[in-house]
């Protein structure tokens, strides 16, 4: 049988590629329902502040990244865990990794279906984005790596789309007043909550670290990559606040759709059509890095050291997309599930970007010391 | 592009959810342009619609009395042998009657619909729109697409008339300090013409100005550009009219309104000579006098009304403060001190003889 070469590495990747998958996948369905969340004009700050502590974070992650263990993948972490731990963990990991899945691509699937095919079945999207997320998956770490740059570049062209909203008649000052909090609720903290989830991804990249060149200057990529998030955070929340407004922001969903739908092109009257197929590029590449980092924890966990083959990749795609089907059955199309759901990802988001750093770098200097 | 898309999509029937396949062939449907809503007896809703909107056949008015705005969409299907579609709705004329009783379930029903654009022009129609139009459209086929031109000329293009649509009304709704205006439309036996502008407190129509008073607030609010400002009492017409507005907060008591107005003096039809100087500067005084009585009038009336369509809550909103709220602002406003102040610029006449008109005497 022929080879699956889905973990290969021929070359070493340039760190610029860090760039366009680490800010990819920090701009990903939360931030089509961010500003419906964050609401107030001061919540501005507190995407830069967050954007701070992701930066501390990155520089962790960067540690991590020069460290000689990471060169080894996997059996760098055997070293600094021991195999049952690096199992036992593989294993809690896929679930993260199901759920963080599961809550993009239903995400993503809705917007498909409320705004461009609300005549199709749900399953059936669900079925030709994962389709096509397994297609560029299939094609291995590598590829999919380079398909980062379509990512990006096929999605960092929309902010131009905002710049209307910045200019009168619509932009008014005092739609961003006031600018300090005058007081602190619960939905705040679940703001800043939700911010600090949409900065997490770089958790799941570090695990890519084989992949990459070893020097000094992945901090200096990590740190451009959370810069141009944070910018594209503030800026579209401000747009989006110049739009609606803070007291309407909140009974909006997803307000960057219907904000692109505002616009008119001569040519073209639903440009949101253009711009949601768009973000189809970019969710695949997202769902397809998160399906093989899938896979190889399966196998990790499972302790196979053989060839990857067709068969278990195929398996665990339909495995997948099962638990997609049931998952949004049960759990999305009920409101207030899905709610649940998607404040369940929050935290678990934070709380992988916060801790998996930490940990790892623990167990660095506990290995350093010994 | 759309029809494509939607035929391509009907063929893939086992794509679709099965009691969800829509059939959007284009000789199958009419994709409406308008609603008007007037009040029916007995608290019910007279809606109606135009159709065909597009094809050749001979164009008729459909209206239904129903209870529920989406019942009347559901009437003209079973009325009608093409299903009635609102992707394409661009206008909503909503009779004073209905507009005094609340727009909000109106607004609502439009919001929820996702087919529904957010640049569908809102308009307050005072007078029987029905009746205007059955009798109009033997004589103007286009008529419904025409007073869409007319909204969308003049949205793009600033100066005449106030044009509102549902994405601006609603955020005024949904805000403390902006409450909601709209044009109003009446009907004069067989003509159709702008009135003016209507104000809201909360979702009821409150009241609505005309001429000099509407052309205030376009200076002031809406445009801050009027194409022509006729001055009747003054015998002048100023054209070209730009506005500076100046507001100033003196704290929460007293509102002090600059307002310097650029412009030219388009015509004259008084006695004096218009060559001289002091003559312009004479009819330049005036104005100013006559425009700052008026302004205050309508300020007047505002706070009467209790309605702050010129947004001056907005002036309370600081950086490092606590937002008002609107019962609050209200309370301010209304027993506030106004101060108007013009200052008119007008550049010199042009094209004529400025020294005297003797040669043409001879």
């Amino acid at each position: 049988m022929k080879t699956f070469p889905l973990f290969n590495k021929s070359s070493a990747f340039d760190g610029i590629y860090l760039v366009f998958m680490l800010s990819r996948l920090q701009m990903l369905y939360y931030m089509l329902i961010m500003p419906t969340i964050l609401v107030d004009p001061y919540m501005i700050w507190v995407i830069i502040l967050v954007g701070a502590v992701s930066q501390l974070i990155l520089i962790m992650i960067s540690k991590w990244f020069s460290s000689e263990f990471a060169a080894k993948g996997y059996l760098g972490f055997v070293e600094l865990f021991g195999e049952r731990t690096v199992r036992i963990l593989a294993f809690l990991g896929l679930g993260l990794i199901l759920l963080k899945l599961s809550v993009h691509l239903l995400g993503y699937v809705e917007i498909v279906h409320q705004f461009i095919f609300f005549s199709m079945k749900p399953s059936w999207l669900i079925f030709f984005v994962l389709l096509i997320s397994c297609y560029i998956a299939s094609k291995g770490v590598e590829n999919t790596i380079r398909y980062s740059v379509i990512a990006f570049l096929c999605t960092i062209w929309m902010l131009f789309l905002f710049i209307p909203f910045y200019t009168p008649p619509i932009a008014f000052l005092h739609d961003l007043y006031p600018l300090i909090p005058t007081e602190w609720s619960g939905q705040s903290w679940r703001g800043l909550l939700l911010i600090m989830a949409s900065f997490s991804g770089a958790e799941y990249v570090l695990f890519l670290s084989p992949w990459f060149k070893r020097d000094k200057k992945t901090v200096k990529y990590f740190s451009v990559a959370n810069g141009i998030t944070i910018f594209e955070y503030v800026f579209l929340f401000i747009a989006s606040l110049l739009f609606y407004g803070a007291n309407y922001l909140s009974k909006s969903s997803y307000p960057l759709v219907n904000m692109v739908r505002y616009l008119q092109s001569p040519l073209f009257e639903r440009i949101d059509m253009i711009v949601i197929a768009m973000f189809l590029i970019h969710f695949s590449f997202a769902i397809g890095l998160l399906l093989l980092l899938l896979y190889g924890g399966v196998r990790i966990a499972g302790g196979n050291q053989n060839q990857p083959t067709r068969i278990g990749f195929a398996a665990c795609a339909i495995v997948v997309f099962i638990t997609m089907i049931i998952m949004n059955e049960l759990l999305w199309k009920d409101h207030s599930r899905q709610t649940k759901l998607i404040d369940l990802q929050m935290w678990i988001g934070a709380a992988t970007y916060l801790l998996v750093p930490v940990v790892l770098l623990a167990a660095l200097k506990r290995k350093g010391r010994t | 592009m759309m029809i494509c898309l939607v035929l391509f999509l009907g063929g893939c029937s086992p794509f679709m959810e099965s009691h969800l396949t829509e059939n959007n062939l284009i000789e199958e449907i009419a994709p409406v342009i308008f609603w008007s809503v007037n009040k029916g007896e007995e608290g019910k809703l007279k809606v109606s619609t135009l159709v065909p909107p597009l094809t050749d056949e001979k164009k008729r008015l459909n209206t239904l009395e129903v209870d529920l705005l989406k019942q009347g969409e559901k009437g003209f299907n079973l009325t009608y042998y093409r299903e009635v579609k609102t992707g394409q709705l661009r206008m909503m004329l909503i009779n004073e009657e209905v507009a005094k009783d609340g727009l909000l379930p109106v607004i609502t029903t439009l919001l929820v619909d996702t087919d529904v654009s957010q640049r569908l022009y809102l308009v307050i129609v005072k007078g029987d729109f029905e009746e205007y139009m059955s009798k109009q459209i033997e004589k103007q086929e286009n008529l419904d697409y025409f007073i869409y031109r007319m909204l969308k000329h003049y949205e793009d293009d600033k100066g005449e008339i106030t044009v509102i649509n549902l994405h601006q009304f609603k955020n005024y709704l949904y805000s403390p300090f902006l409450d909601p205006l709209l044009p109003v439309f009446k009907i004069e036996e067989d003509k159709f013409m702008y009135e003016g502008t209507a104000f809201f407190n909360d979702d009821k129509f409150v009241a609505n100005v005309n001429g000099i008073e509407d052309n205030i607030v376009q200076l002031l609010a809406t445009n801050n550009y009027l194409d022509l400002l006729p001055l009747p009492e003054q015998s002048v017409t100023l054209g070209h009219v730009q506005a500076n507005v100046d507001t100033k907060l003196n704290d929460l008591s007293s509102i002090s309104i600059k307002v310097k107005l650029n412009g030219s003096i388009d015509e004259y039809r008084g006695d004096k000579d218009i060559h001289d100087y002091s003559t312009i500067k004479e009819i330049n005084k005036e104005a100013k006098v006559y425009l700052e009585k008026k302004t205050k009038e309508v300020l007047k009336q505002f706070q009467e009304w209790k309605v702050d369509p010129l947004h001056f809550g907005t002036l309370t909103l600081k950086p490092f403060e606590k937002k008002m709220d609107h019962e609050e602002w209200m309370k301010h406003w209304e027993d506030m001190e106004i101060d108007v102040e013009y200052e008119l610029e007008f550049e010199p006449l042009t094209n004529i003889d400025t020294n005297d008109g003797d040669h043409l005497t001879h």
